[in-house]
């Protein structure tokens, strides 16, 4: 009796805090002061993806330096970055906390496409700015029209599939192709881009696609061992860093030496590739990929302005970072881009006013403000329907353990 | 007669409501918004002590459980246009019989070996979700619907979520309590004091856990609804094995056996897995080198805080609010309180 008395008077109360509730204020733009800007963004820093840990801390160390220059329209720019363990469900908590609890101005660079897309309608929904999401996902970029409040970055997975198709089309029109990926969107979209770069005519050169699951508990050697088996002579590698470091130590390993490999963007670069080799595998010299950005690991590039100022940036502000990486460079490359959009925003800064800008980017040599931390001539563009900011790369190829660029610029958009 | 009383009390519950409805007052939206999650695990966390804190039987895997409530939710709300709010019940329901197929078969193992079994729930829950992407969206997962209130109240989002996730948790609670109190309860506790003994007593053993199974994933199928309600979202990664694991520590750090020992529960797995264990774990890789790289490296921390729970208070949260308010009570009564026992929490 007594129970079922509590149980009423306990529906009768919750009842009673939903009419108390109130609905939220607004007054100025949330994050920004006289003085800063509130920037924010979630990051696996531990976890089988935090191999990404040092874009966020790259970023930080941009950030540091402009804000010792002055910052941006004489505001400090405030970064914060959470762990997020690429786990979708703390992403959405931890940006329900940046928006309602820490009122960031924007959120950047936010990484990974699954825990992106879970706090995409969110962040919509609340008209904050979901700037530069670390991941290549078409969507981020295409489908802006839905999403007016997000906008990727990189060149996108599906662009650069397009490139190893035509690369391919061009010079290795009777290779057998055996292709590894990833069994989600961002493997997906690797694979229509290459099916479209091929074009119809090439489609039969691929001879077998084997995916995996990033979840999965063991590396992918069954999947390396079919595509053996199936008789190709250029492997194809899509897939996130950990597997495919894997799958280069699994072909050695089975004797399968293939006459080309490809290795997506994402994970060919030469710390990863390094850890193949030292693994054992013999077959990571010759890997051909794409970059957009310079590449700290390359001594060629280290007389442009853009490594030197890189480089002192990395010495002064995160200097237990490693500069050679390249991912401390995309951190630093998209923390340039996000001061630029700011700076563009004007003054009187406004969340409208910051996306605003960052759909109508124009950052070339011709225009003398190209961003010193891309390849020379790579532009940074977004107008009206197009909103791809970075589409131009070039090919580059794994030589003596550094990725040397070859051929010119390439269109992945090909606009 | 110890153990009813340690369960809880009607006046536990009122004090209990109390915060509940005081709670929203003092804090932000986004701890309110935290504060629901709790009542989430709550939910979670009471049914699970129902198979491990008072059945005995340790599992591993009703994470999953939730993530089946999670998905039936979701699958409903998106594909085939329900109200949200009328998706927990069947969220509940759909878990359960899961929990008891599953368990029929599983219970027949005792000890260790239920526990392995149990493991084998989230890694296949995981895979079939990957297994049919059409049904459930594969890797990309599913969005629901944007928190939004209903039923024509104005209300902030957080708050009408937190006023959702404790109406269900209070109403959850007691019925907690129904089930551990009476006959039912009984056979419970003395198939985990002795499997023999009570089946000399004409319990059966394997009905009594299949049950405890089936309703402790009745209660995790109905905080999953809750949960992909609140974070809007659902893919494999949103239940990995961790969060069974977790599910398993916040017992261990409530009490298990303990209905009212799960309120710390919760709020130590909510506040753990998105404020604390991150930073945990860097003052411990900074002590002693972690590699944080590595898959499950946040387990780390559950494991730490588990150990440090056993070694100072292996009853958890419940037992020393019991030793606490048994040594109050004796120092004004200046007599040993153990008959008296009034602690419920």
């Amino acid at each position: 009796m007594r129970k079922t008395f509590l149980l009423i008077a306990a529906a009768l109360a919750v009842s009673a805090v939903i009419v108390v509730t109130a609905g939220a204020t607004s007054s100025a733009t949330p994050g920004v002061t006289a003085k800063s800007i509130l920037l924010e963004g979630t990051f696996p820093l531990s976890g089988p993806a935090s191999g990404y840990a040092p874009i966020p801390a790259g970023m930080g160390a941009y950030f540091s330096y402009v804000n010792a220059h002055g910052g941006v329209n004489g505001r400090k720019i405030i970064w914060k970055y959470e762990d997020d363990g690429y786990n979708p469900a703390n992403t959405v908590q931890i940006t329900h906390k940046f928006v309602e609890q820490d009122h960031a101005f924007a959120l950047v660079g936010g990484l990974g496409t699954e825990p992106q897309t879970a706090v995409r309608d969110y962040l919509n929904q609340q008209k904050v700015p979901q700037l530069f999401v670390s991941t290549g996902a078409t969507t981020f970029d295409r489908d802006f029209a839905q999403y007016p409040w997000t906008l990727g970055w990189q060149p996108d997975y599906e662009a650069e599939g397009a490139i190893y198709g035509k690369y391919i089309v061009k010079n290795l029109a009777s290779a057998k192709l055996g292709i590894l990926y990833q069994n989600d969107d961002y493997g997906n979209d690797y694979l229509r881009g290459l099916k479209a770069g091929l074009t119809a005519e090439h489609l039969p050169q691929i001879i077998d696609a084997e995916p995996y699951d990033l979840s999965a508990t063991t590396p992918p050697a069954v999947q390396v061992a079919k595509l053996k088996a199936s008789g190709a002579d250029t492997f194809i590698i899509f897939a996130t860093p950990t597997p495919t470091i894997q799958a280069y130590v699994i072909a050695t390993k089975l004797g399968w030496t293939p006459a080309h490999v490809i290795t997506n963007s994402v994970s060919a670069t030469d710390p990863f590739l390094t850890i193949a080799e030292k693994s054992g595998s013999t077959i990571v010299e010759g890997t051909i990929s794409i970059n957009y950005g310079l590449d700290p690991s390359n001594p060629i590039y280290n007389k442009t302005p853009g490594m030197k100022l890189y480089r002192t940036i990395m010495k002064k502000y995160d200097p237990k970072g490693n500069a050679n990486d390249p991912l401390n460079l995309y951190g630093v490359s998209k923390a340039w881009n996000t001061v630029k959009v700011l700076q563009a925003a004007g003054k009187n800064l406004t969340r409208a006013g910051l996306m605003k800008a960052a759909r109508n980017m124009n950052f070339s040599a011709k225009k003398k403000n190209a961003n010193p931390f891309g390849l020379p001539g790579v532009n940074i563009l977004t107008k009206g329907n197009y909103q791809y900011p970075i589409s131009q790369v070039t090919l580059i190829r794994y030589q003596n353990h550094v990725f040397q660029p070859f051929g010119g610029l390439i269109n992945g958009r090909g606009a | 007669m110890t153990r009813l009383t340690r369960i809880g009390g009607p006046a536990g519950f009122v004090v209990l409501v109390a915060a509940v409805l005081l709670a929203p007052l003092v804090f932000s939206h986004y701890r309110t918004y935290q504060l629901a999650f709790v009542a989430v695990y709550l939910i979670a966390l009471v049914g699970l002590n129902i198979l491990t804190g008072y059945t005995g039987q340790i599992s591993l895997g009703h994470g999953a459980f939730m993530g089946v409530g999670a998905y039936t939710t979701t699958i409903l709300v998106v594909d085939h246009g329900w109200r949200d709010l009328w998706t927990i019940p069947v969220a509940g329901v759909v878990a359960g019989l899961i929990g008891l197929a599953f368990g029929l078969p599983a219970t027949r193992f005792a000890g260790p070996y239920l526990a392995l079994a149990t493991f084998a729930i989230p890694l296949s829950f995981i895979g079939i979700l990957k297994r049919f992407p059409h049904f459930t969206g594969g890797n990309i997962g599913k969005s629901l619907p944007q928190l939004h209130a209903e039923l024509g109240v104005q209300a902030n989002p957080s708050l009408w979520f937190y006023a959702v996730t404790w109406t269900v948790a209070l109403v959850m609670f007691p019925l907690a309590y129904l089930v551990v109190r009476g006959r039912f309860g009984r056979s419970l506790r003395a198939v985990r004091d002795s499997e023999i003994a009570s089946t000399a007593n004409g319990v059966s053993t394997a009905a009594v856990k299949a049950a405890a199974f089936g309703v402790s994933a009745f209660f995790c199928g109905v905080a999953g609804a809750l949960y992909a309600i609140g974070i809007t979202y659902v893919n494999p990664d949103t239940f990995p094995i961790d969060l069974s694991i977790l599910l398993l520590v916040g017992i261990v750090l409530g009490g298990a056996g303990s209905l009212g020992g799960m309120l710390f529960g919760a709020l130590f797995v909510e506040f753990i897995r998105i404020s604390w264990g991150p930073a945990l774990l860097g003052v411990f890789s900074s002590v002693h080198h972690i590699n944080k790289n590595a898959p499950g490296s946040g387990l780390v921390v559950y494991g730490v805080v588990l150990l440090l729970v056993l070694y100072a208070a292996p009853s958890g949260a419940a037992g020393l609010a019991r030793r606490a308010t048994g040594a109050a009570t004796r120092f004004r009564r200046g007599k040993d309180a153990s008959l008296s026992d009034p602690s419920l929490v």
